[in-house]
């Protein structure tokens, strides 16, 4: 279970966390909803140890991730997709993807080629131009590498920030499938940022309602869905 | 013919040296972002450690070899003792600004460059001292015709292009290099792949001082070794980098091969004094015309 408690993280006046707690259970699909601004960023930015917290823990599987460096986190099985389709665009697709499986080459060294191979069947997209520069990739197709690149490290819950920003809705729906198959199946835990809330709250089975830094609400999936005054009242529709 | 033949062999072989220069350099600044000025202090730091070897009447591939070492943990250390350190403080106030972030560690490789360069007078006492090379530097005859390079321009330009491409070889084809690569081009991305990036910025620092460890032996045997004898092959070897970008790897080694025949060119058809005009005038032409440098992709930052 990845465990939130009292986190409070100062950032520009607007995106900051105050005293947010909750929890993401094993296997299942959370999302943490919210307007622009209300600080779904700087959650998973400080959850990936790329922002230091002001007080508060963050704990995955019982260790304490805070002041852990963001490498460390990540090979501790926690791995983000950050916002904007984060890959490298100087680099080839291939090696976009073989980055994030780098660190577990010594230790298992033909899983890692396994995992490759796993990544190019979920996307087939990517692997018709392996050896292209994934500058030459649309939209889309850099979400899904960057993706790639965060599973391909085998990761046992995912972070994701806003995978549908910028994207078609038919890219959209195909994403996001992949990712509800993966927790389906695979059992991949799976924190899902959205500002999109039906999309989110459609797929997930919990859903966290923040607004401008505090939780408003932490509730199944369904029940948020349903309530239409308090969607309303902080999301505006 | 001949003195033609003998400026564009000896421009290559000077072009090679200062190209292995320019590497070191592109290395610290893609990995780090700064301009690392105290890079031929290291040089010229290992040169004085192999002379003393060599001094002793030990080989002179030992003291080669010591001498890349003593090269590439000099780069480490200062990286590690230094970089980091300064890196750490940047929640301080005079770090804030991002101008001052960017300029520190400039700052502190030139007074890392005071420190070696003074070291190196109080512990050799400053002597100018002979280097000898690995090869013979005379004029080299087949049959009985002379030719027109010696021995070791050819020493030199096989040597370097070995290591330009064993170092192109491991950036591209490896693990390392891919997380150096990676590391260079977006650090955040690179960090949530779980690569070590800290431990990678000290791997460029290591290459980078061997690279310049090496350009030092292999200048030394013409210019000897002083505390200050590496100082021109420095500003050559950043101007290489201006000319052909400072982002680009290929570009600057390119710069340092125009660079180098252009000062062989001057010295033996026009006059040596003119040699600083010379380069002057292909760095201003480049800052007019390609700020960026002539191979960098991408914009020129704004000073």
């Amino acid at each position: 279970m990845l465990k939130i408690e009292n986190l409070t993280v100062n950032f520009d006046a607007n995106s900051a966390l105050d005293n947010v707690s909750f929890s993401a259970e094993v296997g299942k699909i959370t999302t943490v909803i919210g307007a622009n601004g209300a600080g779904k960023s700087t959650l998973l930015r400080t959850i990936s140890g790329l922002k230091a917290p002001k007080s508060g823990s963050i704990t995955w599987r019982d260790s304490e991730l805070v002041g852990m460096r963001p490498e460390a986190i990540v090979r501790a099985g926690v791995a983000l997709v950050p916002e904007g389709h984060a890959v490298i665009p100087e680099l080839t697709i291939d090696e976009n993807i073989r980055m994030g499986a780098l660190f577990r080459l010594r230790k298992a060294k033909s899983d890692v080629t396994t995992a490759i191979a796993e990544m190019y069947e979920l996307f087939p997209q990517l692997a018709d131009r392996r050896k292209a520069p994934s500058s030459t990739l649309s939209g889309g197709e850099r979400q899904m590498l960057a993706i790639a690149r965060a599973l391909v490290s085998r990761p046992e819950i995912l972070l994701l920030d806003e995978p549908s920003l910028g994207l078609a809705p038919l890219i959209v729906k195909q994403i996001i499938g992949i990712i509800e198959e993966l927790c389906r199946k695979s059992g991949l835990t799976v924190l899902l940022v959205e500002q999109n809330a039906n999309t989110a709250l459609d797929v997930a089975d919990h859903g966290v309602l923040l607004a401008l830094g505090k939780v408003v609400a932490d509730r199944p999936a369904k029940d948020l869905r349903a309530d239409v005054s308090l969607r309303e009242a902080y999301l505006g529709y | 013919m001949q003195t033609f033949l003998t400026a564009l062999f000896t421009g290559t072989s000077h072009g090679a040296i200062y190209a292995l220069v320019a590497l070191g350099l592109v290395l610290v600044w893609r990995g780090a972002g700064l301009i690392n000025f105290a890079q031929m202090g290291q040089a010229m730091f290992s040169a004085y450690i192999a002379s003393t070897i060599i001094n002793h009447h030990i080989n002179y591939w030992w003291a080669f070899i010591v001498a890349i070492i003593a090269g590439g943990a000099l780069g480490g250390a200062i990286d590690v003792l230094v970089i980091r350190p300064l890196k750490k403080k940047s929640g301080s106030s005079i770090l804030s600004s991002p101008s001052m972030r960017d300029a520190i560690p400039v700052i502190a490789s030139l007074g890392i460059l005071g420190i070696l360069q003074s070291a190196a007078g109080m512990i050799w006492a400053g002597e100018e001292r002979g280097f000898p090379a690995p090869v013979s530097t005379l004029g080299l005859s087949i049959g009985k015709r002379a030719m027109p390079f010696t021995r070791f321009d050819i020493f030199v330009i096989v040597l370097i292009w070995l290591i330009l491409i064993a170092t192109t070889l491991l950036l591209n084809k490896t693990s390392v290099g891919l997380a150096m690569r990676a590391s260079a081009l977006n650090m955040e991305v690179a960090r949530l792949s779980g690569i070590r990036t800290r431990s990678i910025r000290t791997l460029g620092w290591i290459l980078s001082g061997s690279l310049a460890s090496v350009a030092g032996l292999m200048v030394a045997p013409a210019t000897n070794v002083s505390p200050n004898s590496l100082d021109l092959l420095m500003i050559i070897g950043f101007t290489a980098c201006v000319i052909g970008g400072l982002n680009s790897l290929w570009g600057s080694v390119t710069g340092a091969f125009i660079l180098g025949l252009t000062i062989s060119f001057i010295n033996i058809y026009d006059a040596p004094g003119d040699v600083f005009l010379g380069i002057f005038a292909i760095l201003i032409a480049v800052m007019i015309f390609r700020p960026s440098g002539l191979f960098a992709k991408g914009k020129a930052r704004n000073v």
